[in-house]
């Protein structure tokens, strides 16, 4: 049980390093400034060159709906506080 | 017969929780265990002190231990929690044994993260949290002549202006490309790092940290690019939930590592709340946990969880992270994510870029302020910010929270109203011309 809990941190972590270090290196490109690219291991390799592709080319929709299944305190009670009605407040 | 709450923890968090429950239930009975000499001061100082900024530590304290007695607030000092019994509500504690409880608050607070190298038993490494320990990496930084910055994070980048300020010779590594790259975009950080190149500061990134070694004590840092000299390493490693104490009892934690809460900082487990670093929160814009968050968020998760614990009714909210500090000589800032993060999760997003100015053209001091703001491309909601300016930018980057958190969109920014006082502000406000720009990259 306590691999299959673990699971999603394990997810959670790589995938939030790796999807970051890929977005760097196209957001300095972009903005036409240097982004040194760290040595990356077996793992890194992967997750830069297998899984950050594909995470990519799926449509936002999908990768949410995904995210929303994992468990956390998201998934846990928290309703959006009313907003006032519009119009003059008195 | 009194209810009894025991808050484990005297941070931001825990300090704010009991302060609450005092307020929500006076007769209640409030014990506080700390594992430190001091409760309830500001580590967030820390670095400023070091850098003589601030002219002491003892300014850093929000109450003195009688203060806090004469509140009914029992704090228990350099006492250690070692388990938790959520069946027979006790916790049992380091030469008291069990003791009893009617209702728990962990606020365990955080880790650094393990830089996992060899080395990390030398002397000479210094991880910024205690206060009594910062006192005494006080009078080292006296003769200290070359520190080595470990990650450029926020506290990283706070203890790279110390060591300027201190006149010490300053290195950074990291693995990431450049300064609070998880967080900061790179057209964003460039003016700061600029002004760090020009104060003598020698960045490292994009390489990767490899070890400390020296003989009992710290001599030099061994890195993917060869060795680094130094007198002191600052370890300024990612923040990570202190979750192990929760966890082993049964507590639920998420992907993140926090503990799971909801809205009433609620966990699992009925009767037990949790606040501050050792929790997960929702991010607003997407709805997944996020970690690691302010000493503000941890304060008012505290009195959330405290009110609660208390018999009261108090809801935490979502968060959007409004966040800024001073760099170099900029301030930088945001709110949620900027273009990278955006880019990393994959969000779709259309973007307003526009250089503004803080105050009139004409008025002395005018400095110039950089506004990025990111919106969803068919709402045109803002979901995002990122500034970097010389002036004004904690106040922007607040109220752009409080504008993603109610759906605002860029039309409504673009054509805001805005103050315009030459000394204070400019005709034409730096968000709004952004929103402007943003705007103009949309068919209507």
């Amino acid at each position: 049980m306590a691999s299959l809990s673990a699971f999603p941190r394990w997810v959670r972590v790589n995938a939030e390093k790796y999807l970051l270090i890929t977005a760097q290196q196209r957001v300095a490109k972009a903005n036409d400034l240097a982004a040194p690219l760290p040595a990356l291991d077996a793992k890194g390799r992967f997750f830069t060159k297998v899984f950050a592709p594909i995470y990519r080319v799926l449509p936002w929709s999908l990768r949410s709906k995904v995210l929303q299944l994992m468990p956390g305190s998201h998934r846990q009670q928290w309703s959006p506080r009313e907003r006032k009605p519009n119009g003059p407040a008195v | 017969m009194a209810v009894r709450t025991v808050v484990v923890g005297g941070g931001a968090a825990g300090i704010g929780a009991a302060g609450a429950l005092k307020g929500a239930n006076p007769s209640g009975e409030v014990v506080v265990y700390t594992e430190f000499e001091d409760a309830a001061y500001s580590p967030c100082g820390i670095p400023y002190v070091h850098g003589k900024e601030i002219v002491d530590f003892q300014s850093l304290f929000l109450a003195t231990k009688e203060q806090y007695a004469n509140q009914g607030i029992d704090i228990h000092y350099e006492t250690t929690v070692t388990g938790l019994d959520f069946a027979n509500r006790r916790i049992r504690v380091e030469g008291e044994g069990e003791v009893a409880y009617d209702r728990l608050i962990v606020a365990t607070g955080f880790n650094y993260a393990d830089p996992g190298v060899p080395g990390g038993d030398l002397e000479g490494l210094y991880y910024v949290k205690n206060i009594r320990q910062a006192m005494e990496w006080d009078k080292t930084l006296d003769n200290t002549k070359v520190a080595v910055i470990i990650e450029a994070t926020p506290l990283g980048m706070e203890m790279i202006e110390a060591m300027i300020h201190r006149g010490i010779e300053v290195h950074v590594v990291d693995t990431r490309p450049w300064a609070m790259s998880d967080l900061a975009d790179p057209d964003i950080v460039e003016p700061v790092q600029k002004t760090w190149a020009e104060a003598g500061v020698h960045m490292h990134y994009g390489v990767t940290l490899e070890g400390f070694v020296g003989e009992g004590k710290i001599r030099a840092v061994t890195t993917s690019e060869g060795e680094i000299p130094c007198d002191l390493a600052v370890i300024c490693t990612k923040k990570v939930p202190n979750n192990e104490l929760g966890a082993r009892a049964g507590l639920k934690t998420g992907p993140t590592g926090g503990i799971i809460v909801n809205m009433r900082m609620e966990t699992n487990i009925a009767g037990v709340y949790a606040a501050g670093d050792v929790t997960e929160i929702p991010l607003g814009v997407i709805n997944v946990g996020v970690q690691g968050l302010t000493g503000s968020h941890a304060y008012s998760q505290g009195k959330v969880a405290g009110i609660n614990a208390g018999g009261g009714h108090r809801e935490y909210q979502p968060v959007y992270i409004p966040w800024g500090m001073v760099a170099g000589k900029w301030m930088i800032g945001g709110v949620n994510f900027g273009e990278t993060a955006a880019t990393a999760l994959g969000i779709p997003f259309v973007m307003g870029v526009a250089q503004g100015i803080s105050r009139a053209r004409y008025f002395p001091g005018m400095k110039p302020i950089k506004v990025k703001l990111l919106a969803e491309p068919k709402s045109l909601r803002l979901i995002g910010a990122q500034m970097v300016g010389g002036e004004g930018i904690k106040e922007r980057a607040d109220f752009l929270a409080m504008a993603v958190k109610t759906g605002i969109t860029l039309e409504d920014l673009a054509y805001m109203e805005n103050v315009y006082s030459p000394p204070i502000g400019a005709l034409n406000e730096p968000i709004a011309l952004a929103a402007q720009n943003g705007l103009s990259k949309v068919k209507r």
